[in-house]
């Protein structure tokens, strides 16, 4: 076999790896005016950003909406998306509160990050503050708070979203797992459940079953050859972890 | 024939600084001359300058960047590679010996990595489709792409109407939309939810976990 080609063709397919999609630059106002944003909005934004980050609070959140809510410029206002902004900041700061008082010393800004979407999916302080002392560390934390905003989205009651994953806290279920929860639901859901029957049986300790185990409805993304989870191999299970 | 061949034991002696005893005055005015002869020579030697030095630097100077113009060309010009298929198996063997024993392969079970021992963020194949026969053009604007609606296009399968496109995702929460034609935004039906945007409108929201994700 005979190639030619550029050596600097080689190099640049060697350095040229796959980057982040999501690779954020902290620099919003930059991101902003780039995309055509006017001066004294991006500096609005800027300013609440730089505010947050002098609070230790996560500014990636806030960054996020921002580019998201002059994205839906159209029909979202600018003073509406510094409105929402001032409202995640009040968010956030309230998520560091708790994280603090739950004896994180300073909480992380993915557990800080997660809680204010917790609060805001309506999750009372008291539920946040449990999660994160149940949790068995800042990961887990931030993952419980993730997966039971995203139960309570799917329809989940506060109470049965906050049940089943302080069970899987207790059972020491890893968050890898525990964020196939959302999954799970939607199984159960493609296989006729409804929610209040699937809150009934977290509330009884039922737990959630894999949201591949065999019986199981919905539609799989997974990458192609990926077979799919069937509790084999999971470390650290005990007890009944519910519906298998 | 030189004159150092015409001189005699003694004249050397004489021109060595060893005195004149036996030397004949024709062979001494002889001696004389050459010895004024040499200091003259060496009068007129003198060190060289700093024109030499530029002159020097000037000559070398052309020589390096003919160099690094040669190797530039090297490295832009393309180059014929023989490759034997057996020795690019056997690279290939050696570098996945080097992989095996680089990563623990305890950590990997039937193909798939043990989730109790993830240590490290990994990405997510996570495919989005949407059935949108009369759609000129489709994208996807969420939360993993600073909500960019020109970054991530779906492709048509002109037969069916539906737009699909495949995404690598880390696990974890991603809210998005679509964004039909650059203007329509409209969640993903098959999402795991629909949230409030803040803005008064909805987006959908799926929750990626290690083995990908369920969707109704």
């Amino acid at each position: 076999m005979r190639y030619t080609l550029p050596i600097t063709a080689v190099a640049a397919l060697l350095l040229g790896a796959p980057t982040p999609l999501a690779a954020q630059s902290q620099d919003v106002r930059a991101q902003l005016i780039e995309r055509g944003a006017p001066t004294e909005f991006a500096d609005q934004v800027a300013q609440i950003v730089s505010n947050a980050r002098a609070e230790q609070l996560p500014t990636e959140p806030l960054v996020s909406k921002a580019l998201e809510g002059w994205a839906k410029r159209a029909r979202v206002p600018q003073a509406r998306v510094i409105a929402v902004l001032n409202q995640s900041v009040e968010r956030l700061r309230t998520g560091h509160e708790i994280g603090t008082a739950a004896g994180m010393n300073p909480p992380s800004g993915p557990v800080v990050a997660a809680a204010a979407d917790a609060l805001g999916r309506g999750l009372s302080r008291e539920q946040v503050r449990s999660m994160m002392g149940e949790a068995a560390g800042p990961e887990a934390a931030a993952t419980g708070l993730t997966v039971a905003s995203a139960l309570v989205a799917q329809g989940l009651d506060t109470e049965a979203a906050v049940r089943v994953v302080g069970d899987a806290f207790r059972d020491e279920r890893p968050p890898e797992e525990i964020l196939e929860f959302p999954s799970a639901v939607t199984g159960l859901r493609a296989q006729g459940q409804d929610m209040s029957e699937i809150a009934r049986q977290i509330m009884q300790g039922g737990g959630l079953p894999s949201p591949t185990a065999p019986g199981m409805g919905g539609r799989g993304t997974r990458p192609q050859g990926v077979p799919g989870m069937t509790g084999a191999g999971q470390k650290k299970k005990k007890g009944n972890t519910g519906g298998q | 024939m030189t004159e150092q061949e015409r001189f005699s034991p003694e004249a050397h002696r004489y021109l060595d600084g060893e005195g004149a005893n036996g030397l004949d005055h024709a062979e001494r005015e002889a001696a004389d001359r050459l010895d004024r002869m040499l200091q003259d020579y060496a009068a007129s030697l003198k060190a060289p300058g700093a024109e030499v030095d530029r002159a020097v630097m000037a000559a070398i100077a052309p020589e390096t960047q003919r160099t690094s113009i040669s190797i530039w060309s090297w490295l832009i010009q393309p180059h014929l590679f023989t490759v034997r298929p057996a020795l690019v198996a056997a690279a290939a063997i050696a570098l996945v010996a080097v992989g095996a024993l680089t990563f623990d392969l305890t950590d990997f079970r039937g193909g798939i990595p043990d989730t109790t021992t993830l240590e490290t963020p990994q990405t997510i194949l996570v495919r989005f489709e949407l059935r949108a026969p009369e759609a000129e053009d489709v994208t996807i604007a969420g939360s993993f792409n600073d909500w960019s609606p020109e970054e991530i296009r779906l492709a048509k399968n002109a037969t069916t109407g539906v737009w699909t496109a495949t995404v690598p995702l880390p696990p974890g929460e991603h809210q998005y939309l679509f964004v039909i034609d650059g203007s329509q935004w409209i969640p993903d039906p098959s999402a795991h939810a629909q949230v409030d945007d803040g803005f008064g409108q909805a987006n959908s929201v799926i929750v990626v976990g290690p083995r990908g994700v369920v969707r109704s």
